[in-house]
């Protein structure tokens, strides 16, 4: 068997941040060092670095606010001006280029005076108090009037709130009365994201970040990510906190409260506690959450597991149709379906590729699907009263466990989609200090999920744990026959559009699980299986086109696509902030523990295997899983009420 | 808007916020008729307040409403380049200067009217009063000739001992900005002349399109030939739009003469074109990477630089950007030699410049002026003696009390763009500066804090003033904030915008400050 990573032309080979900096100049393969004098330190940076990047170096820090690593310079906050020797004027760092051997000053009395001036403008203009205000103690806009030593509102403050804020969407919340125009969300939205569902609106003092027509947000086309709110410097954009409705169902003794809780937030939640982002929390949280009252407290890997199964399954189907049986009709490549944001996404873009999605619920909608059947027979609890809250790194799961079609048990599958941040909040309301908690297991009757669970928090992870999956079934032997440890390192990386392919060279029996649906793998020897994954929901514009072009993507015959930077770990709903540094720190740790899972492969898990044997009893994609772990999708287009 | 994004493959909301940006741009519907009163500063002295007054009495609406018949919306806009014949407005493209209460009256039925018959309206503009020399004498297309039968390099050099500096009021050295789009690396590069006049209280352009607009295509002729462009824009301002039907004739017989087009005056692969791009109303699109912006169809908001749109232009490919005047006059220095140029003006300011005069002045117009020629020299010229105060270089330029009328035109000094307006003794001050600031707060892009929340800081502090309630404390905090706005905003908006409060503080201290308390305290 040979693995191929194969990174096509048309694909960006740099990072993930493909959508950013496209306007910075491309570094050439001999980038001249220029040697410029910041603030009395001679450093030599390459020609056409930005100041502030030339400034970090030498470990001089420029306050700034419109700038985020991910997004392209925009240069219109003005906090991070600087003097240039020679220059009439103020120059930002973050927008300047070196190009020239000059000096530079960063801590001038008409820099410090710009400085506060923009803060007491940004106030004046800014509405709301910090104390009731969500990012009280993490808003940038806070830290800056501090560390100018605002003491007063020079130019005023308003008093009055302009605009009514808008809480329409299931995941965001618009306090345009917070915003300071630096135009993160705007540029997060339409070039990080492809999306465009914010823009500037007018000019001058009434421009302002608006929706399409000023419709309220859930009327406009949003795939509901929350990457806008994971870069808001400010409390004007936060998720629709359902922390209230947790806890009342908490403190109602008729309820039973289950949670699951996803890898990527416990890779992250430490950060909320002052941990350093990846320290791995997984068992103390358990301890917490059931010390916050939760009767059941349970690993959404297993149904990561489940899913890997179900998809697979799918994906096996749909091949055997295509390449046995000849039928042209088959929608391929088949898209996953675990990411709320892409799933969305594809409805309002591309909504005639519905068909190429999984049917496969995500693993969240399957865990509570399986909670409010499976559960609550073997608890003897009427389903009426299971109360299901799931901690995701998502803005958009709370979309997904409204959408009316995921209720296969007569009943939401799941209740509450609570964010690492609004976990995090409750957490620190109860008093508990996570990071000195003692371990605690998961409940059963699932206990311990797998590695391959474990790592749908990354980009390609869902693949990886595919392919594990696949390899072993299909050939019979063992994946660490081919990779190393089981790491597929070819479907691991942060490109934000990357494909791999694998031959399959021999062929085992068809395992007992599978029998029903092919009668042997003949068919698949020689075949090369092509995959592609996918992160960042600009890339999957990117890739989508290049699939209605023809080009290397639509050869594919599987790709994982996820709505967000980095797959899940940089998630909308995860701390503030999340940059690339931070993300492959989480990523880190939940490859970490995945290599440190006894079992690490799906279709080893015993909790999936018991689940076929008891309840799904007709096998991956029989009737009974179709109706609980299945679901469909509407085609949206663009046109909303 | 979701159509038009889906045609070219973008967000209806990135459509929504190129409209909004846009003055002209009408996001609902507006009447058959849609009347613009000019609100610059020329137009208030001269009795525009009136005039708007007439307008809504005999609408019986108020400004930015639409009558509920559907026939008249009336706005205000920026100055519409009629200063020396103010106050003007629009009636839809068709300009009307020097309005009375009684001629307002006549026009609004004139337009009832008119459109009964379904005639279209017709602007009256007057007769300018414009000495323009050298322009008269150039010989049309001789600048042209001289320069093809010179290598471009050569061209570039004369035009750079010349020492004429782009007319737009920066004043870069054009020789030094040809050269650089010269040697910079391109498959396409673009010659794009500013016609987006938008500094209150200057015509001069509009002047110079009207009259001698070949002269102003020979000047982007001969660029063409010597940085290597093959395509040309005029981004002429939607104000101007009466000018484009002449503009287009002027380009029409251009091509049949083959001036423009393929092998231009017979020399092999000497191909350029001239297409006119129209603005949609937005002064801050007279700096040129947002009107590369607005080219590009985007909000015009000026870019971050370097990179200069000599590297990276219009669709990053190397760009000239030259003001209307400047490509005119370099017609006229080419067939005339930088000597014949450089022998006028003084040691840094080469040649003679059109001011477009206006104000409290006997004789308004565009005059024709070798630079360093003195405020009083000027006001002489002009018959406007006896003034408070002078703006020299519109409302971005500098206020000169009549104190300092001893101060020369010319970049060692009051280096300008090419407004003048003249304020006379009985002026208040304060209200030329809340005009000028309420100009600047509407036409700011919006993307700076500094421009967007800095310039209403000011007016509101402008206003204070007015209603005697700004204390000593506060207006120095203002006077630094105007500091701020000049020194942290990106583009020369909000880098000059401030002016006039600093000038205010300067020398008309005791004026502003002497002000009785208006209102409950």
């Amino acid at each position: 068997m040979d693995t191929v990573p194969s990174n096509t032309e048309s694909q960006p080979a740099a990072d993930e941040a493909v959508a950013g900096n496209n306007d910075s100049t491309p570094i050439a393969a001999e980038v001249p060092m220029i040697a410029v004098t910041i603030d009395g330190i001679d450093v030599e940076v390459p020609y056409g670095t930005t100041i502030l990047d030339a400034a970090r170096r030498v470990g001089l820090r420029i306050p700034t606010l419109c700038h985020h690593d991910d997004l392209c310079t925009a240069g219109v906050c003005r906090i991070c001006v600087v003097a240039v020797e020679g220059m009439r004027t103020l120059q930002a760092a973050c927008a300047t280029p070196v190009t020239l051997p000059v000096k530079i000053q960063t801590n001038t009395p008409a820099v410090r005076t710009a400085r506060r001036h923009v803060v007491d403008l940004m106030l004046s203009n800014h509405y709301g108090d910090c104390t009731v205000c969500k990012r009280n103690n993490n808003c940038e806009l806070q830290s800056l009037a501090k560390e100018y030593g605002v003491d007063y509102y020079r130019f005023g403050h308003p008093t009055e709130p302009k605009y009514a804020i808008d809480r329409s969407s299931s995941s965001v919340v618009r306090d345009m009365n917070k915003c300071v125009l630096c135009r993160r969300c705007v540029r997060t939205c339409s070039e990080l994201q492809g999306v465009g569902a914010l823009l500037v609106k007018g000019r001058s003092v009434r421009s302002r970040i608006a929706t399409f027509g000023d419709k309220p947000l859930s009327s406009v086309v949003c795939v509901n990510c929350g990457q806008c709110i994971n870069r808001c410097p400010t409390g004007a954009l936060t998720e629709q906190d359902q922390t209230d409705e947790v806890w009342a169902m908490l403190d109602d003794p008729t309820k039973h409260v289950v949670i699951q809780t996803a890898p990527s937030p416990r890779a992250a939640i430490g950060e909320c506690f002052g941990l350093e982002a990846g320290s791995q929390v997984t068992y103390q949280l358990n301890t917490a959450l059931k010390r916050m009252g939760f009767d059941g407290v349970f690993d959404t890997n297993h149904t990561a597991d489940l899913t890997i199964l179900e998809e697979g399954t799918e994906l096996i189907i749909r091949l055997y149709h295509a390449l046995v049986q000849g039928d042209t009709d088959v929608a391929l490549p088949q898209f996953t379906s675990c990411s709320p944001g892409w799933v969305k996404y594809l409805e309002h873009f591309y909504p005639h590729a519905v068909p190429n999605l999984s049917s496969a619920k995500s693993p969240m909608q399957m865990f509570g699907a399986l909670l409010k059947t499976y559960y609550a027979d073997k608890k003897g609890i009427d389903p009426k009263d299971i109360v299901v809250v799931a901690l995701m790194p998502c803005t958009a799961k709370k979309f997904e466990c409204n959408r009316p079609e995921l209720c296969s048990s007569g009943f939401k599958d799941v209740d509450y989609a609570l964010t690492t941040r609004e976990l995090a909040k409750m957490v620190a309301e109860s008093g508990i200090d996570l990071p000195h908690l003692p371990d605690s297991p998961f409940d059963e009757p699932f206990g311990d999920g797998t590695g391959s669970g474990n790592i749908f928090g990354a980009t390609g992870g869902v693949m990886e744990a595919a392919l594990r999956t696949v390899i072993e079934v299909v050939t019979g032997q063992k994946v660490e026959n081919f990779f190393d440890h089981a790491d597929i390192l070819p479907v691991r990386g942060i490109e934000g559009a990357r494909m791999a392919e694998i031959k399959i060279d021999e062929v085992g029996p068809v395992p007992d699980l599978f029998k029903p649906l092919v009668p042997d793998w003949d068919w698949l020897r020689g075949v090369t299986l092509r995959v592609g994954i996918v992160h960042g929901s600009a890339n999957a514009k990117k890739v989508m086109e290049d699939i209605k072009a023809g080009g290397p993507f639509s050869k594919c015959h599987f790709i994982e696509f996820m709505a967000c930077p980095g797959g899940c770990l940089g998630g909308g709903g995860q701390p503030i902030p999340t940059d690339a540094t931070i993300r492959a720190k989480r990523s880190k740790a939940i490859y970490q523990i995945d290599s440190d899972f006894k079992i690490r492969k799906s279709h080893e898990n015993p909790v999936v295997l018991q689940l076929y044997r008891e309840f799904l009893t007709d096998g991956p994609c029989g009737h009974i899983a179709h109706h609980h772990l299945h679901t469909h999708y509407t085609p949206r287009g663009k046109f909303m009420s | 808007m979701q159509y038009i994004a889906d045609l070219i493959g973008i967000s209806a909301s990135e459509v929504l916020g190129v409209a909004t940006f846009f003055h002209f741009i009408n996001k609902k519907p507006k009447g058959k008729f849609i009347i613009r009163l000019s609100r610059d500063m020329s137009s208030i002295m001269k009795g525009a307040k009136s005039v708007a007054r007439q307008l809504e009495n005999d609408l019986g609406i108020r400004f930015g409403e639409t009558t509920p018949d559907g026939m008249f919306t009336l706005e205000w806009t920026s100055c519409i380049g009629m200063n020396y014949q103010a106050p003007a407005m629009m009636v839809n493209n068709e300009v009307f200067s020097n309005l009375t209460p009684p001629k307002v009256h006549r026009v609004i039925e004139d337009c009832r009217q008119e459109f009964n018959a379904r005639r279209p309206t017709v602007g009256n503009v007057g007769e300018t009063y414009a000495n323009t020399l050298n322009y008269t004498n150039h010989e049309i297309n001789s600048g042209l000739q001289r320069a093809v039968s010179v290598s471009p390099s050569e061209v570039i050099a004369e035009l750079t001992v010349s020492g004429l500096r782009g007319r737009g009021g920066a004043g870069f050295p054009t020789g030094i900005k040809w050269n650089l789009a010269a040697k910079a690396k391109g498959d396409c590069k673009y010659i794009i002349c500013n016609a987006d006049e938008g500094e209150p209280g200057t015509f001069k352009d509009r002047i110079i399109l009207g009259k001698y607009a070949d002269m102003v295509f020979e000047g982007m002729t001969i660029a063409a030939y010597s940085i290597g462009a093959r395509e040309g824009v005029v981004y002429l301002r939607w104000e101007y739009t009466h000018l484009k039907p002449h503009l287009e004739a002027v380009l029409e017989a251009r091509r049949k003469s083959n001036l423009l087009g393929t092998d231009i005056l017979g020399q092999a692969g000497f191909c350029f074109d001239i297409r006119i791009h129209m603005g949609a109303g937005a002064y801050v699109c007279g700096e040129e990477t947002a009107l590369i912006e607005s080219l590009e169809g985007r909000r015009g908001e000026p870019r971050n630089r370097p990179p200069y749109p000599a590297e990276r232009g219009l669709h990053g490919q190397p760009t000239v950007v030259n003001n209307v005047e400047t490509l005119a006059t370099l017609s006229c220095i080419i067939p005339r030699g930088a000597k014949w140029f450089s022998s006028m003006g003084t040691e840094r300011s080469k040649g003679f410049k059109l001011f477009s005069v206006s104000g409290d002045c006997s004789r308004p117009g565009v005059y024709e002026l070798p630079w360093g020629i003195t405020v009083d020299q000027l006001l002489e010229t002009v018959g406007g003696q006896g003034a408070k105060a002078v703006q020299i270089g519109g409302y971005t330029g500098q206020l000169v009390p009549a104190r300092q009328f001893d101060r020369r035109l010319a970049y060692e000094d009051l280096g300008i763009g090419g407004s003048i307006i003249v304020y006379s003794a009985e002026r208040d001050m304060l209200e030329v500066a809340e005009n000028y600031l309420e100009f600047f707060v509407e036409e700011s892009c919006g993307q700076c804090t500094t421009c967007r929340v800095g310039n209403q800081k000011l007016l509101e502090g402008i206003r204070l003033l007015q209603q005697g309630k700004c204390s000593n404390r506060y207006l120095n905090d203002l006077i630094s904030l105007s500091e701020t706005v000049k020194l942290a905003s990106k583009c020369g908006l909000g880098q000059a915008s401030p002016n006039v409060v600093i000038a205010l503080n300067a020398h008309f201290k005791e004026e502003i400050m002497a002000r009785p308390i208006m209102g409950a305290a």
